[in-house]
């Protein structure tokens, strides 16, 4: 059995609600597979030692954050990237996932910097767009469903040839409410839209990072099944919400 | 003239009609009125011969409103008052034309107008408001991305360079911004250090940075979320020194304090209701109304719908509440696990516009308390739209996977937790399926009352 160290980069500041249920999920399902998770808070100008740890989390927060974020993340950007290269497991979810990209143009015009790690770009723009989302992944290996909650001005679109899509969308907006297609997957890294909190109703979602883990520390790539009845009916609920409404 | 008549006379029909279907046509009416005559709520509020309250904030504005209700109708006084949920300016003119004749020409002593952030600068162009109250800045589930600071900042440049006073709560420091913005006589209520302050706080993220200078600031304890004795270590800014000031406070049961020279009794619960009662009770001695008065008031003043009511069912006892944001359940969670009986809890989860249609909001409430040794859950049933996602956050709260039963039919979801081991039955709603919740448990209540014997006198 095993210890787990997941960085929670940013809690402070990018803190939008349920951010806390992703992490929490992913402590239970390794906890209920006899490991140990510890989950710590990483703040500006705090160290970081990539190689140590198994995975990174990072969620989203207003433009004034988002620049503090930057500034002190562009640091560590190239150790970043590389643990990316590495297979290392992460999820940004909203703001830190628009921060993966190049560019972030606010309301007012004004341009943000990206860390630059892929060509993407982000524009906001009129409505925001709110509202339950049902995705179609092939994330697992299979065709499942993702629902989740979306809620962002920003119009993400993805020019990069490395880049796959987290989903497809039947229904809901995603990246920019245009091409059908939401978040981004590259190696073990997931950026999306979604929250809700994203993991605890998709538990599917949550074992991919976890046999992720499990594989980079040497471990077999199956793990142990749990008992999902809550968690699938939780599923079941807002899906059938979605496609009925 | 006519038109003002016209538009009090159709919006009086909608009222009385909506009224026959069970509800108060509150917002529609006011909408009608307003499209009719849009100088109505205008030319209503001018009737107002005393003041125009504003009673604004995230939580507690019903409440507290509802308080000071009371005490001016205790101090014999008219007063106009919009209902909880009917708080936008369709909802406030309802108010005023249900209070007013045809003519509009009664004239009130006072107006209370409940109302959200947002709403306080459109409302404040409409009504010659002089006082406003804000209860509290907490993030609500519909707040995302530093939309509380933009939410002060709309109160903020809402009253500036208004003839009004500001009320507001001393130990939030959330409200220190505002008297240097808008350079406006204030006057504060707060809380002396109570034995129920905690060193750490878990459940709040606002109020973190010096509204003066953005640096961190630093707490000597808090009374709960980020409200508590503060100071900035870069600037000095730290609480005021508040003119109502509540000490002695005791809070089984009920509520006891002493607020300056005043001592209150009251039949409600929790520290959060201590801060509602502290500030109508600041209110209402501003304005010169006598402490027996407001003490007569206050301890007479009964739990309202979700706010801590009581049901009998049978031989057991049902408390229903409403929960809204985190803060607020937090506050409810601990209100019922200070209570040492084992329980059947209920927790009904919708996801309607009121409710926020967005439910991640349970994720940052402190549910884990329910899965400590002491909490006595004998069953957690989990109801409403989204009765799934409750259940799940249970589960991961660490909530014993055996006690968790789903059934999202309000109903037989009810009468399930009532039929549980626990000895106490506490009922959590949110706002679209409270109502019903209510409706279950009084039918409930009456079906299972003992039959009374009445001997002819
Ligand atoms: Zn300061």
């Amino acid at each position: 059995m095993a210890r787990f160290t997941i960085a929670h980069l940013y809690p402070d500041l990018m803190n939008l609600y349920g951010d806390r249920g992703n992490l929490v999920c992913l402590q239970k399902r390794l906890q209920w597979r006899g490991h140990e998770c510890h989950i710590y808070s990483v703040g500006i100008g705090q160290n970081i030692d990539f190689g140590a740890i198994d995975m990174v989390f990072m969620g989203g927060g207003s433009d004034r954050e988002q620049g503090l974020v930057y500034g002190d993340l562009i640091k560590r950007a190239d150790a970043f990237r590389q643990a990316i290269e590495a297979d290392l497991p992460v999820l940004c979810i909203c703001g830190a996932y628009q921060l993966l990209g190049e560019s972030y143009i606010a309301a007012d015009g004004q341009r943000l910097q990206g860390l630059g790690f892929f060509n993407i770009v982000t524009r906001v723009a009129q409505p925001r767009l709110i509202g339950n989302i049902l995705l179609e992944t092939d994330l697992v290996g299979q065709k499942t469903t993702v629902v989740g909650f979306e809620n962002h001005g920003g119009r993400t679109f993805l020019n990069d040839q490395r880049l796959k899509p987290f989903g497809r969308v039947v229904k809901g907006h995603g990246n920019n409410g245009q091409d059908g297609f939401e978040g981004m997957k590259y190696r073990n890294l997931v950026g999306t839209y979604l929250h809700g909190p994203l993991l605890p109703k998709n538990p599917s979602v949550a074992d991919f990072f976890i046999k992720a883990m499990a594989a980079r520390r040497g471990m077999s790539s199956t793990i142990t099944p749990l008992y999902d009845t809550i968690e699938t009916f939780a599923h079941q609920q807002v899906k059938y919400k979605i496609l009925n409404s | 003239m006519l038109r003002t008549i016209v538009a009090i006379m159709a919006a009086k029909i909608i009222i009385n009609v909506s009224r026959r279907f069970g509800n108060q046509g509150t917002v529609l009416a006011g909408r009608v009125a307003l499209w009719l005559d849009p100088g109505i709520l205008k030319k209503l509020a001018a009737r107002v011969r005393g003041q125009i309250i504003i009673i604004t904030g995230t939580n507690g504005k019903t409440t507290t409103s509802n308080m000071i209700a009371q005490i001016l109708h205790a101090n014999g006084n008219s007063v106009v008052h919009n209902q909880a949920g009917a708080n936008m300016l369709n909802g406030i003119t309802t108010a005023f034309i249900a209070a007013s004749n045809l003519t509009a020409s009664r004239h009130w002593d006072y107006a209370l107008l409940e109302t959200d952030e947002a709403n306080v600068a459109p409302l404040l162009n409409e009504v010659n408001a002089r006082q406003l109250l804000i209860t509290n800045f907490f993030r609500d589930q519909l707040d995302r991305f530093g939309e509380l600071d933009r939410t002060i900042r709309l109160i903020s440049e809402g009253v500036k360079g208004r003839n009004i006073r500001l009320w507001l709560n001393a130990d939030d420091p959330l409200m220190t911004g505002l008297p240097v913005e808008t350079g406006l006589s204030c006057s504060y209520y707060g809380f002396a250090a109570t034995p129920y302050d905690t060193l750490h706080n878990q459940d709040s993220r606002e109020g973190r940075y010096c509204m003066l200078c953005g640096e961190e600031i630093e707490y000597q304890s808090f009374h709960f979320a980020q409200l508590g004795a503060f100071y900035c270590p870069n600037c000095g800014n730290t609480n005021p020194v508040p003119d109502y000031l509540g000490s002695d406070l005791q809070l089984d049961h009920n509520i006891t304090m002493k607020i300056n020279n005043l001592e209150v009794t009251s039949p409600y619960q929790g520290f959060y209701n201590a801060y509602n009662i502290l500030a109508a009770v600041a209110v209402s001695k501003g304005m010169g109304i006598a402490d027996a008065v407001i003490r007569e008031a206050i301890a007479r003043f009964q739990p309202q719908a979700g706010r801590m009511e009581r049901f009998t069912v049978g031989s057991k006892e049902a408390t229903l509440i409403l929960v809204k944001n985190p803060t607020g359940f937090n506050q409810s969670l601990q209100a019922l696990l200070n209570d040492h009986r084992s329980k059947n809890l209920f927790l009904a989860l919708n996801d309607n516009a009121a409710d926020g249609r967005d439910v991640s909001w349970i994720w940052d409430a402190d549910l884990e308390s329910l899965a400590s040794a002491g909490a006595g859950i004998s069953l957690l049933v989990c109801s409403g739209l989204r009765s799934g996602d409750m259940a799940v956050r249970v589960k991961y709260a660490g909530v014993d996977q055996e006690l968790i039963q789903i059934e999202s039919d309000l109903d037989p979801a009810i009468q399930k937790a009532l039929s549980g081991p626990g000895k106490v039955n506490y009922i959590l709603s949110t706002y679209t399926a409270l109502f019903q919740c209510r409706k279950i448990l009084l039918r409930l209540q009456a079906e299972y009352a003992p039959s009374v014997v009445r001997e002819r006198a």
